[in-house]
């Protein structure tokens, strides 16, 4: 029997040659093998740009109460980035998610819960660390984010 | 007188039997022929934050207008590999970074054209003419490996501001299961 046959040649009088198939079957087996790719798992923050404005200026600060501004620096020499709440440098995810939600649970208080908390990251501030805030945010249900953007530059300037 | 001893003929071929082999063959075929993504992907190859707050992706809707911004880390060509982006540092150059979208990398210069072009083909339909406001109804996912510079997000999101796209998504990764 040349090649490998299907069946019973008493049987089928007519023998199919299998091997060419398998030959391509394992082909595209490779193929497709070799291309296959595990897809990672991926989600999305909404950030909806306001419509009516632009960049806006920073929140009106009332009285003593200080907006909710998270500072981020970006430090060279450390390789890491320092984050600052009011005064006061927190390094721990969960003592920032604290200290956020005591500063914007005071605005609640003053019945004004939508006031934003405000990212205010250097622009060599890794990616990683931003959304490690607004996870923190999400996390304390506060929706409302706002990146603080660079000061346009003056008009005529060069 | 010696006896000679008869060797036995093996009258029946042994043949392997394929079939079973090919049943298993077709199977892989078939799981891996579905498993496989031949569409032109939007996303670039690139390590995004994690993040467990984020809403996972539902499924697209064909007709949603959508631009997926990535921002990464461009390797090879001119610039070579970047040793501190290799050993996964923090590379802060600013010429190691790229827009791409759809796959082609848009330079910083013509980001602000290309959005607009974007934004320019599906308009908001339902504006109050009086409000004299320009909306896009696309959607901007901003897709950035973990290491980018915010600044590079953030230009992308002053831009989208100016250009009149305000639905912006940023992407994130489900973090592994503890």
């Amino acid at each position: 029997m040349a090649g490998a046959s299907m069946g019973d040649e008493g049987e089928n009088p007519i023998a199919i040659n299998v091997t060419p198939l398998v030959d391509i079957i394992f082909c595209l087996c490779v193929f497709f093998m070799i291309s296959f790719k595990f897809k990672q798992l991926e989600g999305k923050f909404d950030s909806w740009l306001p419509k009516n404005k632009g960049s806006a200026g920073s929140v009106q600060v009332e009285g003593i109460l200080d907006e909710v501004r998270v500072a981020m620096f970006w430090d060279e020499v450390a390789q890491k980035t320092v984050r600052q709440l009011r005064t006061r440098r927190v390094d721990d995810d969960d003592e920032l998610a604290a200290l956020i939600k005591e500063a914007h649970d005071d605005w609640v208080k003053m019945n004004k819960p939508e006031t934003p908390v405000t990212i205010d990251a250097e622009a060599r501030v890794p990616w990683e660390a931003v959304i490690r805030v607004m996870n923190l945010c999400k996390r304390n249900k506060i929706d409302k984010i706002e990146f603080a953007l660079g000061a346009p530059p003056p008009v005529g300037a060069k | 007188m010696s006896k000679r001893r008869k060797v036995p003929t093996i009258k029946e071929d042994v043949t392997c039997n394929l079939i079973p082999m090919v049943d298993i063959m077709f199977l892989l075929l078939l799981f891996f022929l579905l498993g496989a993504d031949m569409s032109q992907r939007e996303a670039a190859e690139l390590v995004l934050p994690t993040a467990s707050e984020i809403k996972e992706n539902e499924k697209v809707k064909t007709d949603d207008p959508t631009t997926t911004v990535n921002i990464q880390h461009a390797q090879g060509g001119d610039l070579g590999k970047c040793p501190l982006n290799a050993n996964n540092g923090y590379c802060r150059l600013p010429d190691h970074w790229a827009v791409v979208i759809r796959g082609r990398e848009v330079p910083r210069e013509l980001l602000k054209d290309q959005l607009k072009a974007e934004a320019d083909e599906t308009l908001e339909t339902d504006i109050d003419p009086d409000a004299k406001v320009r909306l896009s109804a696309r959607k901007i996912i901003i897709r950035a490996d973990k290491a980018a510079p915010y600044g590079d997000v953030n230009k992308i999101i002053e831009v989208c501001g100016l250009v009149g796209i305000y639905k912006i998504e940023v992407g994130a990764a489900v973090p592994p299961p503890k």
